[in-house]
């Protein structure tokens, strides 16, 4: 009775057999300082890209191998950082065009960074707008199947 | 080009469905814990049986089409086999439940019948797969489980011919292949490419869908080589088991597919969330969705009285709100009929309503299925025309932002 | 409509259509429970990404999926004071009755206005659509009726004003 405290405790916790968050998807291989590295030379290459103006270029190659898990948080800012100035920068007429070159992988991690980027509005020079803009011709062409996959898949970037 | 066959078998759900061997009976759940038989008049169904035991939803029911018994699993943890049985004062025939001593303590939430029909597997959410077979002695079924290496509920299995591997889907993101070999009952099974020796419980293979959704449903092709599933990420994989296993993945730009049928060895039927029966054709050198059975550019006009328009964002006049607004600005409620399904002033191009949860073969042999039945959570049951496939037009674009 | 409420409505319904893929899902956790697990969340793998959905940073919608329920959070605009207390006795009023609005939640999630819970039995219940479009006209009637009863209220203040101060005119 002078003790009720017991029934607080979380006992699941203590189940053995129950997921937990790091089993539910493959880790990245590289090692964080890598993959800030990568990314790193990868913003440097998308800059060249986009003075050259192939935007098409610069997406896919900032779509490639995005970091993903636990520990690489700048990497994860700064290749969003590097995408935005891409969407920011590219006309919205040719939005349509830009999309469609794009293969199935990148448009599936295009539709994780718009949503990356709605979630911390006002962050950067991350407009709100502009990432509708693109979410809204994005679903058009690659259908609802390209934001279940964001929701399914834990390798959140 | 035949039109489906359309019958409205309820309002609410239905949860399962199973035929018997001449299709002249069809046992479904309705979204309770009753099983109702339902039989074939002239041009409808009539209910004419109900079964009860269970004390929970009903989730999963089979047919067995040659000993012609019915076997249940819900979610009160149980499962039982029901064969008719003349009653000894009547001389009728009755379905009588036989106990099923399934050793799970989690919802039990698939069931399939073995091919030959001496073992069942019921898939439940206690991360653990109940292989049941006969023990005369005590007349009733015993159990043997399946637990590792599964993490999670179990969604859905299926038999493979020989009547000992077992495919799993589970809400770990895994697709698995079993060995189900149990020594009393089976004899030892021929090499296949899945592996040779196959004590109880083996694994011969785990695959993980490829951008980590739940796996709705599993299915060996009917020669039992190739295993398709398709998860909750809107992605079908076709695996190969021979000349180790080659995956081949099918990214779809529609909502998940929830169950799935082979046609034949090179075409699949599949449906889901998108609420109408996709068709996927393809070999081992790739897959890829060449239409559906439901055309949803045809004129509709007895099924659809008014058609849905995808108009802009909100422009519809929805009866739901309507309801709202009227309990909230002049106090008039009728909640009750705030869901507004049977009101039906706007429409999908679908004949389905909703998504569909069960799809299984209902015609011709199992290399050669000519057709299928599919039954969804709007109570409607359907019987497809597999020859008939209407291939996707561009509207897709424009139906799948409904 | 506004040219940046369209997307913004746009992006928040296929959002909505993709993640009202549910499905009835007994509890691994407690045996022959149902329970939403959005709200319990027991078991990490049936739980799904949440999503956001922002049009800036005083408006934006929260989607959280599961396997069988999802928690769609609003966060209301309110440009001032006065549209914020109109907006918290708005929602109070909504949640104080939700169980007749039967998607409704009766507290909102923590850095929003309001929330609804939708469960499978939601969506068997009702159509999927007429779901969706329900939270659709929603979200566009909240920002009517608010900016609506500010401008009565200012209106009334006026007049208030008005009739005081013409006492001392005289």
């Amino acid at each position: 009775m002078s003790d009720v405290n017991f029934r607080k405790i979380d006992i699941d916790i203590y189940d053995e057999d129950v997921l937990v968050e790091t089993e539910l998807y493959d880790a990245d291989p590289r090692d964080p300082a890598q993959v800030l590295n990568d990314t790193k030379q990868k913003a440097t290459a998308v800059r060249s890209a986009l003075s050259k103006g192939d935007t098409v270029g610069a997406l896919t190659l900032v779509l490639e191998d995005p970091p993903y898990g636990p520990g690489v948080d700048e990497a994860k800012n700064l290749n969003l950082q590097t995408l935005v100035s891409i969407l920011n920068s590219t006309k919205s007429a040719e939005v349509s065009s830009v999309l469609k070159s794009l293969s199935p992988d990148a448009q599936d991690t295009l539709m994780k960074y718009l949503y990356k980027g709605m979630a911390m509005p006002g962050w950067g020079d991350v407009s709100g707008s502009v990432l509708l803009g693109w979410h809204e011709k994005l679903t058009e062409i690659a259908g609802t199947g390209c934001i279940v996959r964001v929701m399914t898949d834990r390798r959140t970037v | 080009m035949a039109a489906p066959e359309v019958y409205s078998l309820a309002q609410g759900p239905i949860t399962a469905h199973a035929f018997n061997q001449d299709r002249s009976q069809v046992a479904v759940s309705l979204n309770s814990k009753d099983v109702q038989i339902f039989s074939k008049a002239v041009n409808d169904w009539k209910a004419t049986e109900t079964l009860s035991e269970h004390d929970k939803l009903i989730t999963s029911i089979d047919w067995a089409p040659n000993s012609n018994r019915i076997v249940t699993a819900s979610q009160d943890r149980n499962a039982y086999v029901w064969s008719q049985i003349s009653d000894s004062q009547t001389g009728r025939l009755e379905w009588k439940p036989t106990l099923v001593l399934l050793n799970i303590n989690r919802a039990a939430t698939f069931v399939r019948w073995s091919p030959f029909e001496n073992k069942f597997a019921v898939a439940s959410g206690a991360r653990a797969i109940a292989i049941c077979s006969f023990d005369e002695e005590s007349n009733w079924w015993v159990s043997k489980l399946l637990k590792k290496p599964i993490r999670s509920t179990v969604l859905s299995i299926d038999w493979h011919p020989n009547n000992v591997l077992l495919a799993a889907g589970s809400a770990d993101m895994k697709a698995r292949v079993f060995s189900a070999y149990i020594k009393d009952v089976d004899k030892k099974p021929a090499p296949t490419f899945w592996g040779e020796k196959l004590p109880f419980g083996t694994v011969c293979g785990e695959f993980a869908s490829s951008a980590g959704g739940w796996v709705h449903t599993v299915s060996f092709s009917p020669s039992g080589d190739v295993l398709a599933f398709a998860g909750h990420d809107s992605t079908i994989s076709i695996v190969y088991s021979g000349s180790g296993p080659a995956v081949r993945t099918v990214r779809m730009s529609t909502l998940p597919l929830v169950t799935l049928v082979w046609a034949s060895e090179d075409s699949i039927i599949a449906a889901g969330h998108d609420c109408q029966p996709y068709v996927f054709s393809g070999s081992e050198g790739g897959w890829k969705l060449i239409g559906s059975l439901d055309d949803t550019s045809a004129p509709k006009s007895a099924l659809t009285p008014s058609r849905f328009s995808p108009g802009g964002p909100g422009r519809l006049n929805s009866a739901a709100f309507n309801t709202f607004k009227n309990a909230d600005s002049r106090g008039i409620s009728n909640a009750g009929a705030g869901g507004g399904s049977s009101q039906g002033e706007s429409e999908l191009f679908t004949v389905h309503q909703n998504t569909i949860t069960s799809v299984r073969p209902y015609e011709g042999q199992s290399e050669t299925t000519t057709k299928v039945s599919t039954t969804g959570v709007d109570g409607k049951l359907i019987i497809w025309n597999v020859g008939s496939v209407a291939t996707l037009t561009a509207k897709l674009g424009s139906t799948h932002l409904r | 409509m506004s040219n940046v409420l369209r997307p913004y409505l746009a992006a928040v319904r296929s959002t909505l259509t993709a993640a009202l893929t549910l499905e009835n899902f007994s509890s691994q956790v407690v045996e022959r429970h149902n329970k939403p697990e959005v709200e319990c969340g027991t078991s990490k793998e049936v739980l799904l990404n949440p999503l956001t959905i922002s049009r800036n940073e005083n408006e934006r919608v929260l989607i959280e999926p599961s396997v069988n329920s999802i928690r769609v959070s609003i966060k209301i605009k309110q440009a001032d004071e006065i549209e914020r207390i109109l907006c918290h006795k708005f929602t109070r009023f909504m949640m104080q009755r939700a169980e007749s609005f039967l998607v409704l939640r009766r507290k909102p999630v923590k850095g929003y206005d309001i929330s609804f819970l939708i469960t499978n039995f939601h969506s068997e219940t009702m159509l999927k659509h007429k779901i969706v479009d329900f939270i659709i006209q929603f979200m566009e009637e909240v920002d009517k009726e608010i900016s609506e009863m500010k401008l009565s209220l200012n209106a009334r203040a006026r007049v208030v004003a008005e009739s005081y101060l013409t006492a001392f005119a005289s």
